[in-house]
């Protein structure tokens, strides 16, 4: 979860959320390098040591053409390499829907038994005390450390979105369709996220939590459940 | 009384008319202003279309006569009419800031303490009370509760947390 007033990411906790603070880091960088230069022309030209009588301009033409398309591909390129890393195949361990409804989740853990179980906020007056306020469930999603995981989203009724960005994950929950994301938890932890998409009077109290826990504790919670 | 009207409205459109007639040989529009030369004062264009007085004075033509032997007969305040006759305004007084811009910083710093009044307003008479899980003691067991379940342990809160000694890391 975030800190009280947090601006930047939160630490991540999959390699593909890894991969994303990097690249903001290094498009930031090149928006800094972009909004140096500019405010540096600008107080040129404000203290008039650039003057706007110029009748043929073919060089800088040519330099403030090929230079953003320099920039432009100094961004594409990491991006699109991301892009596709979040798309490999990596044959999930095991496979989990996520199906949103007005105002809570579902969970379906159908791999070898049924299990089923929905995820509702806490609300604020059953808090229990050091608990945080709109983002404590009643039933986690528990998944195995180091294993991977395949989300299948969707939505009951309304559009939803399954987000923890902790884990780099966003997945629209669309009613009638099933949309497939996947996730690597690399350490033991409890993940928040908030439902993303407008979806009516409770869209802001709708979380997801997500519990990375080591695989016998997994199983033990898994089997302990679904008999 | 209609018909002199009329006939002097025609009269100013025939005349201004034939003036065109006479400046481009075709004459179908009235000549624009902006299509004459004019007179500016611009940092970038040093030498005006024209001068900026039209109709010289007596004093200022017989001036002019002077100007037209050698300078080094005119005097300073002679030179400073020539210049004045020429041009409207120095490169100085052309390039001269106003005080537009104590104008706008008093109207932002106005606008700003305007909101500030609103949102204070806003506070005291119709908010409701906070969440009760912004009390002390609930942020201060949140806060352990956060460094027990090792949240952001990388960079963010846990990483500031000394485990060993029980205290923030210096």
């Amino acid at each position: 979860m975030a800190n009280h007033s947090q601006l930047g990411f939160q630490d991540a906790s999959s390699p593909i959320m890894e991969e994303l603070i990097q690249f903001h880091d290094h498009a930031l960088m090149v928006a800094l390098a972009i909004c140096s230069l500019v405010l540096y022309l600008l107080t040129l030209m404000l203290t008039e040591k650039l003057s706007s009588s110029t009748v043929d301009a073919q060089e800088i033409e040519l330099v403030w053409t090929i230079l953003p398309a320099m920039v432009l591909i100094t961004l594409a390129l990491p991006s699109l390499r991301i892009l596709y890393m979040m798309d490999e195949i990596n044959e999930p361990d095991l496979t989990l829907k996520a199906i949103g409804h007005q105002w809570y989740w579902t969970y379906e853990y159908t791999d070898f038994k049924d299990l089923t179980f929905d995820s509702y906020m806490i609300p604020t007056a059953d808090l229990p005390l050091g608990h945080f306020r709109l983002l404590e469930v009643d039933h986690r999603v528990i998944v195995p450390t180091g294993s991977t995981v395949r989300v299948i989203v969707t939505a009951d009724d309304v559009l939803h979105s399954w987000a923890v960005p902790s884990l780099g994950v966003k997945t629209d929950a669309i009613p009638g369709r099933l949309n497939q994301t996947s996730f690597f938890a690399t350490r033991p932890g409890v993940y928040y996220g908030q439902c993303s998409e407008i979806c009516g009077a409770n869209h802001s109290f709708m979380p997801i939590v997500v519990e990375s826990a080591p695989l016998p504790n997994f199983e033990h919670w898994s089997s302990s459940l679904s008999s | 009384m209609l018909a002199s009207r009329v006939f002097s409205l025609v009269g100013r459109r025939s005349i201004s008319t034939s003036l065109c007639l006479r400046a481009h040989g075709h004459g179908v529009v009235k000549a624009e202003d902006y299509t004459l030369p004019a007179y500016v004062d611009r940092r970038d264009v040093p030498l005006p279309e024209v001068a900026f007085v039209r109709d010289l004075s007596a004093q200022q033509q017989a001036l002019k006569e002077k100007e037209k032997a050698s300078w080094s007969a005119l005097s300073v305040d002679e030179k400073v009419e020539l210049y004045r006759i020429k041009f409207n305004e120095t490169y100085a007084e052309m390039n001269k800031g106003t005080n537009e811009w104590k104008t706008i910083l008093g109207g932002v710093f106005f606008f700003l303490g305007f909101t500030g009044i609103i949102l204070i307003w806003q506070k005291h008479f119709m908010y409701g009370p906070i969440p009760h899980t912004f009390s002390e003691e609930w942020l201060s067991a949140q806060t352990k509760r956060m460094l027990d379940m090792r949240v952001n342990p990388v960079e963010g809160i846990s990483a500031q947390w000394d485990f060993d000694k029980n205290e923030w890391k210096k």
